[in-house]
Parts: structure tokens; C-alpha cells; sequence
């Protein structure tokens, strides 16, 4: 037997969300008051989300840390703002949506290139393990195909657990819209996950 | 998974894991952390510049040039926009008189006096002259 305990199995980050919304009303209350410990109990709880939603936008990880970090600084500074009747989540992704979705205009202006290129898969890779990690690689190139606000809202849906009126929140489209989107974002990312397990049996 | 489930109401688990998966940062969780940490301490320091200490040193004096100088403006504008009263003339002789003449204050003093001749004033005068 070995001495560390396995971890925990992590629930659905939905789940998680919405157990602590009260406690992140107190949170954003700290945080208000000044308090540096609440704002960093925030981003702790809330980081890897908000990379993780940034990256769906972005593609590019370095680009999304800074804009993840961004949408934190941005909430920061409109964190009086927010409705505490609300979930904070949705509030908070919204504003790192906006974030990595202006950074994205900002790259596009600058460098005019498409999305993710630099993240697809080059040639064969060389040992077994990186066969899994091919498959990222083709998730990736297949969001990277797809239109900003689908990737957007199927990694929120699928990923990180919102409802489809939170999403609608969070994008500022209509709820309909989100499922349409969802609906052809897993269309086509199922697609690609199907034709992986072919190829690997 | 599900073949095509068109609008499903609940997240995939499936598609999820593997999303997440694929999306993961590639830095340290703990490193970005103390990173947006680090950028709140600079904003929190920016916003907290001798911006304040600055307007409190400035407040005092400030205040009292300020309300010197608007002291100083009423009455200015005060004097300028006040106009200088001219008596009336004490008789129509006074008023017909050359402005130069001995107590005459002139035609001009009585047409741009504040306030109307006496009419006995001039009654009396016209009386006079008959």
C-alpha cells in the first residue's frame, strides 16, 4: 500500500462551480473590502477554468495565460459591478471571453495569420505515449477550425459544465444560438474522435 | 459517447474529457496564480501612488488660492458690471446747464441720471420762468 492517499476523483467542474457560489459572494465581498486573500482565493478557484476558456479562444497558451490573467485584472477593477445575486463564474468568464477575444483581434491585426497553426500536430511522433497526445493536438486543429463563439461555447458547455442560459450570458448571444452552436461544435469534434478510435484499434 | 444526439441538454463526458484534456495550461497552476497575484499587488500599488499624498499636499494651499482667486473675481466682476450712480439734477436750470457751467450737471447727467428729476423741481421752474 502506498503511504499517499490517491486523490480524490475531481467532480464535473459544474458541480464544483455551483457549490461555492455563496462562498464566492464572500469572496467578492473580501476582495472589495481590499482584502488580498480573497481576490487570491479567486483566482486559485478559477484559474485553470479561465485559462483553460481563454485557450478555447486563443488557441495559443501563452497568449491565453495573458489574457486569462487579463480578464482577472479586468474583473479586478469592475469587481463593484458585479450582481452577487449572480454566479460569479459566468461573470467572471464573460470578462475573460471579452479579454482573449480582444487579444485575439489584437494578434490577428498584427500578425494576420490564421488561428493555432503552430499547435497542430507536425509529422508521426516518435514513442507511444504521444499517441494520446496526438489526439490533443487534433482536438486542437479541429477547434481551431471551427468559429470563435462555437469553440467557445463547446468548451463551456462540455468542459466546464455552464447551462446554455449561462452561456448565453457569458457570449451575449441568444440561448437558442448556444445550443446551435454546441450542437455543430460536437458534430464535428465527435466526427474526430470517432475516426481517432478507428485508427487506433 | 452518442452518435448524434442533436441538442442535448447535458454536458458529454466523453467530449469533455478529452476537451479538457486537450486544453489543459502547459504552465504551472501555482506559478500562474502567483503571477495575476503579483500584477494585482502593481495595480494595487498603482493605484495607491502618491496620487493621493499628492492631492492631500496640495489641498490646502490649494483650497485657499482657490477661494482667494474666487473672492477676488466676484468683487472684480462686481465693480465692473455695478454702475457708478449719477445724481438727478436739483433744477431743470441745473440740468439745461452746460456741464462745464457753475452747478450744472448738464442735459446729459439728467438723461443718463438713475433716478427721475423732482417734478416740483421742475414745475417749479417752468412756473418760474413765466
Amino acid at each position: 500500500m502506498s503511504a499517499e492517499a490517491p486523490p480524490p476523483p475531481q467532480p464535473p467542474a459544474g458541480l464544483a462551480r455551483m457549490g461555492n457560489s455563496a462562498e464566492d459572494k464572500d469572496l467578492v465581498a473580501q476582495a472589495l473590502a481590499g482584502d488580498r486573500d480573497g481576490f487570491g482565493v479567486l483566482v486559485e478557484r478559477y484559474a485553470a477554468q479561465a485559462r483553460r476558456v481563454a485557450r478555447a479562444v486563443l488557441g495559443d497558451p501563452d497568449d491565453a495565460d495573458d489574457a486569462a490573467q487579463d480578464g482577472f485584472l479586468s474583473a479586478l477593477v469592475k469587481l463593484a459591478q458585479y450582481d452577487a445575486r449572480r454566479p460569479f463564474g459566468p461573470w467572471l468568464m464573460r470578462i475573460v471571453a471579452n479579454a482573449a477575444t480582444d487579444r485575439r483581434r489584437r494578434r490577428t491585426v498584427r500578425r494576420a495569420e490564421p488561428l493555432d497553426t503552430s499547435l497542430v500536430g507536425g509529422g508521426p511522433r516518435p514513442d507511444a505515449a504521444a499517441v494520446r497526445s496526438e489526439l490533443g493536438d487534433r482536438l486542437r486543429s479541429a477547434l481551431a477550425e471551427l468559429p470563435e463563439r462555437r469553440r467557445t461555447a463547446v468548451v463551456l458547455f462540455d468542459v466546464e459544465g455552464y447551462s446554455h442560459a449561462e452561456i448565453a450570458g457569458i457570449l451575449g448571444i441568444p440561448e437558442g444560438t448556444v445550443r446551435s452552436e454546441v450542437f455543430h461544435a460536437r458534430r464535428r469534434l465527435r466526427t474526430l474522435l470517432a475516426d481517432w478510435k478507428e485508427q487506433v484499434r | 459517447m452518442k452518435n448524434e444526439p442533436s441538442f442535448d441538454h447535458r454536458p458529454d463526458p466523453e467530449l469533455g474529457g478529452v476537451l479538457r484534456a486537450a486544453l489543459e495550461p502547459r504552465g504551472d497552476h501555482a506559478a500562474f496564480v502567483a503571477r495575476v497575484m503579483a500584477q494585482y499587488e502593481r495595480a494595487l500599488d498603482r493605484a495607491t501612488i502618491p496620487a493621493l499624498d499628492i492631492l492631500a499636499s496640495w489641498s490646502r494651499p490649494g483650497i485657499a488660492v482657490a477661494a482667494a482667486a474666487l473672492v477676488a473675481g466676484f468683487l472684480f466682476g462686481r465693480s465692473i458690471l455695478t454702475p457708478v450712480r449719477a445724481p438727478a439734477p436739483a433744477s431743470i436750470e441745473a440740468a439745461m446747464a452746460p456741464a462745464e457751467g457753475p452747478g450744472g450737471a448738464g442735459l446729459a447727467a439728467l438723461v443718463t441720471a438713475d433716478d427721475p428729476p423732482d417734478a416740483s423741481v421742475v414745475y417749479a421752474s417752468l412756473v418760474d420762468q413765466r
